[in-house]
């Protein structure tokens, strides 16, 4: 099977790094725009 | 080809089907259901969108103000684009993705089934509510779909819904593209290294990175709009020390790759037709995968092009016009890869190839309009008129909307297990061709004539190429109903049986299994065979 407790792991780590990517680009952009005002 | 399929392959495990009922819909998590909603939402959308154009381009047959007031004609340009590019384009390929993906890389489903399931559910949410707003007091947001400020702050009640809906919009893309990446990262048969992986895999893995990246810079810059209005800050207004101007570099710092976000993933599905129409490998194939990355990464290098003309230094002129033509490069080198694959091919002109053939010379005249409007002094004449209107359209008409168009004539017979009806879809295609080009190859000539884009009136100088492209929008939506009418006749199983195969030995995995494909697919791991493998 593909879905071994492994490849979980792995599910797992990559979706939560791409999360933090996703909030780190959005509270960036805001903070970008503190800054500048 | 299905003799080069593991024995694991074949018995494919179907012991668990469908739900019944509204069930199986609601509590979707089966890539194939997902995907299926996906389309059917998208062309819901293609067809409340193209409901709008058909508004727009009735209002512009004659010059004077014929059906509709300014404000009106004003909130139907803003909502037409909105909904076209976040309800049916994005849409459209994430139900491809959906449905392609995990059987192109042998995988049983996406890895995060039940976040698919939200992903599309927020979807009907966030469109009803931006629908909604057409009822309201004030109408529906009619400042353009940039939503620059300080005029989209001047929306009426709609404007919280307005920004609400592009925060729920993000955030369903932002989860089908985790999605999209975890899928292709991890679930992967273990024979399908990267480079063997099919070019629309590898398009749609290279604007899922777009998406995450850009869509929450979107959400951030809508933030920002909705704290301006409702909180008291001062981000982009000048009042209060703030500057409209950064509102259009974050705007166009998410704009611009989402130009790519929106035909990445259409350079993949030619990249899979072509081959198989041609009966000749993709010529290039690594080189179409380092061209399309690069394609990505110039995309965020490149957003002032859009904003020209509001002023700023000429180093910075300059740096983002050579960056955008340095586009061309990567873009060349995909459209002379897929007429090399075509060169001396075995070619046969089924309804896919030629709406693929189509997209291949009708995007390059919207690329090619985009150079000149990379050039800074041209582009300070054709800024904000008809000749801009035409690029976009050709870019993403006959540019992503027929290859969504191919992708689903050349799928659907693995979707259905049927074939659809092969004239029809090519009525449909020549239909759809000459009308495309009837509607928008006027607006260039309109453009350099110094048309205004969102205006509902003109100048009487317009008429003539303002009537022809009315004509041609009439034309071209009455003709997507013979799309409609040839995708339920299929879905309706009266075509002829389809075999695994579909076509004449196409590559990849997702031939290999049964038409119509079984609900689940690859619950083992299959053996990628030197014939269905990309590289």
């Amino acid at each position: 099977m593909n879905d071994d407790a492994g490849n979980k792991r792995g599910i797992r780590k990559t979706a939560l790094i791409l999360a933090g990517v996703a909030v780190f680009f959005y509270l960036g952009f805001i903070l970008l725009g503190v800054l500048r005002a | 080809m299905s003799s080069a399929v593991t024995a694991a392959n074949e018995h494919d495990h179907d012991h668990h089907g469908p739900a019944k009922g509204l069930k199986r819909w609601l509590y979707a998590t089966n890539h194939k259901d997902i995907g299926t909603m996906y389309l059917v939402f998208s062309g819901l959308m293609f067809f409340t969108g193209g409901f709008m154009a058909l508004i727009i381009r009735s209002e512009l047959f004659t010059p004077g103000l014929q059906f509709v007031a300014p404000n009106f004609f004003n909130q139907m340009t803003t909502m037409h684009a909105l909904i076209m590019v976040f309800g049916a384009v994005m849409p459209a390929f994430v139900g491809l993705a959906n449905w392609m993906i995990p059987m192109m890389i042998g995988a049983p489903d996406m890895a995060l089934p039940r976040m698919n399931n939200w992903s599309f559910w927020i979807l009907p949410v966030a469109f009803s509510m931006l629908l909604a707003t057409l009822f309201m007091p004030g109408g529906a947001p009619a400042g353009g779909w940039t939503m620059y400020p300080p005029l989209v702050l001047q929306t009426g009640d709609a404007f919280p819904f307005l920004i609400f809906s592009v925060h729920l919009m993000g955030l369903s893309s932002i989860m089908g593209a985790i999605n999209v990446i975890v899928t292709i990262i991890n679930m992967r048969t273990p024979d399908m290294t990267l480079l063997k992986m099919p070019m629309f895999v590898w398009t749609w893995l290279i604007t899922a990175y777009l998406l995450i990246a850009v869509m929450p810079v979107l959400a951030g810059a809508v933030t920002m709009l909705l704290t301006d209005q409702f909180f008291g800050t001062s981000f982009f207004l000048a009042a209060g020390g703030g500057d409209p101007v950064m509102f259009q570099h974050i705007f166009w710092f998410f704009g611009h790759p989402e130009v790519y976000i929106m035909i990445l993933p259409a350079f993949g599905v030619v990249s899979e037709i072509i081959p198989t129409f041609a009966r000749k490998p993709l010529f290039g194939h690594d080189s179409m995968v380092y061209a399309a990355s690069s394609i990505a990464f110039l995309s965020f290098i490149v957003w002032a092009h859009h904003m020209f003309t509001v002023g700023m230094p000429l180093t910075g002129q300059l740096f983002f016009m050579f960056a955008t033509m340095l586009i061309a490069v990567p873009t060349g080198v995909k459209v002379f890869n897929w007429t090399a694959t075509m060169w001396k091919g075995a070619m046969t002109f089924e309804t896919p190839m030629l709406f693929s053939l189509a997209f291949l010379f009708l995007f390059t005249i919207g690329g090619f309009s985009g150079l000149m409007l990379a050039v800074v002094s041209s582009d300070i004449q054709y800024h904000d008129s008809y000749f801009v209107v035409a690029h976009f359209h050709y870019v993403l008409v006959p540019g992503s909307i027929f290859a969504i168009m191919a992708a689903v004539y050349y799928w659907l017979p693995k979707w259905t297990g049927h074939m659809y009806n092969e004239k029809l879809g090519q009525v449909h295609f020549w239909l759809s061709t000459i009308f495309v080009n009837v509607t928008f190859f006027p607006m260039h000539f309109l453009g350099l004539a110094g048309m205004p884009r969102r205006i509902p009136d003109y100048s009487t100088q317009f008429t003539d190429f303002n009537s022809i492209a009315s004509i041609g929008a009439i034309g071209f939506g009455l003709s997507q109903l013979l799309f409609v009418y040839v995708v339920i006749q299929c879905v309706r199983k009266q075509g002829a049986k389809a075999s695994s195969e579909v076509w004449e030995h196409p590559k990849g995995l997702e031939w290999t299994v049964p038409s119509p494909a079984p609900y689940h697919t690859f619950n083992d791991p299959p053996k990628v065979a030197a014939e269905v493998a990309f590289s």
